[in-house]
């Protein structure tokens, strides 16, 4: 699982949510991408989850990248607990994803299993997404 | 590439909210500079823009007619070639260009796009590393895109981009050494399961800094 190695503080405040990605919207490394199109926290359960969904699929014969990191920690209250006493334990690692950031990639030659493997993807994801390609769409 | 002719509308308000009205009424803003003049604003027809954009590519050289110039002194007429074209991220429209102008016979330094044809071997990943070569070239004789065929490339091929052929009179830019594609060997399942660390790494907090500690 995704997770980071070492954190300067263990407890952040929530990852704010407005805006638009500001980079990383594109498709770099291989042909097809899935590209976010709503703001969402990604846990790193569900980018290992959406990895292996598309790993799965292609079997072999492809390469995957992903383009987000789960660097923000959430934290949670235990259950039945009184407010107050502090801060929650950090309960989950998720990447702040914004509407536009391509988050997944992938190179493989049968364009129809990619996009197949990238559609199971998705479902695995907190979010509305679409496949896009290198090319990019019409305008 | 074809020359193309485009009857443009200088713009006289400027800022996010005009720019939006501009878009608004089915047209682009768009800013014109280069050769030591004073930088134009510029509407473009959207839909003629983007047609010629799909049908020239990104480097597409155009005769901007300026129509109603509010000062005679600027020109009615120029050569520009498209320099920049902002398109939206998730609507996937044209926000911007920015025209750069050029004279007949000048040569300038564009990115063309790399595409490749062809199959590779079976068997074989074909890893595609930059998009755009950039070369030096006559400003009227600007290529679409360069062809890259892999047909039939075996695992450890590889093209530079000074193996591309140039059309004459087009100099390299990018360093001649840059990889451009290469063809590798198509990874096993065992390989892809392996390559994302699955384990759970215990996350170790740095010590609080000095600031913190004394309560700052």
């Amino acid at each position: 699982m995704l997770i980071p190695r070492k954190v300067k503080h263990r407890k952040q405040h929530s990852p704010k949510r407005a805006g638009a990605a500001k980079g990383g919207t594109k498709v770099n490394f291989g042909e097809f991408g899935i590209q976010a199109l709503e703001h969402s926290y990604v846990t790193n359960r569900q980018i290992e989850s959406a990895r292996i969904a598309m790993t799965r699929h292609i079997k072999r014969g492809g390469k995957i990248w992903i383009n987000i990191f789960p660097d923000r920690p959430l934290t949670k209250k235990p259950a039945e607990t009184r407010m107050g006493s502090g801060k929650g334990s950090p309960e989950w690692w998720v990447a702040n994803v914004k509407p536009g950031r391509v988050m997944f990639e992938m190179s493989f030659p049968n364009e129809t299993v990619a996009r197949e493997a990238l559609r199971r993807a998705i479902h695995k994801l907190p979010m509305k997404c679409r496949i896009v390609t290198r090319e990019g769409g019409e305008f | 590439m074809s020359e193309v002719r485009l009857t443009v509308e200088p713009r006289t308000e400027f800022g996010k909210g005009a720019a939006r009205r501009t878009r608004r009424s089915g047209k682009i803003p768009a800013v014109l500079y280069g050769h030591g003049v004073d930088p134009r604003h510029l509407a473009l027809p959207a839909i003629d823009f983007a047609r010629v954009i799909r049908e020239n590519g990104q480097n597409a050289v155009l005769t901007l007619n300026v129509s109603g110039a509010a000062d005679k002194a600027e020109k009615s007429t120029e050569l520009a070639l498209t320099k920049t074209v902002t398109i939206h991220p998730l609507k996937n429209y044209i926000e911007h260009v920015d025209l750069l102008v050029v004279r007949r016979g000048e040569k300038v330094t564009v990115d063309v796009p790399i595409v490749l044809t062809g199959d590779a071997a079976p068997g074989t990943l074909v890893n595609q590393d930059v998009d755009t070569i950039q070369v030096e070239v006559d400003a009227l004789k600007i290529p679409e895109q360069f062809e890259v065929s892999i047909e039939d490339a075996e695992a450890g091929a590889q093209v530079l981009a000074g193996q591309i052929a140039l059309p004459a009179g087009a100099e390299l830019v990018t360093d001649a050494e840059a990889l451009v594609v290469a063809v590798n060997e198509a990874p096993t399942e065992a390989a892809m399961e392996a390559e994302v660390d699955t384990e759970g790494a215990g996350v170790v907090e740095d010590q609080p800094d000095a600031e913190s500690q004394n309560g700052a």
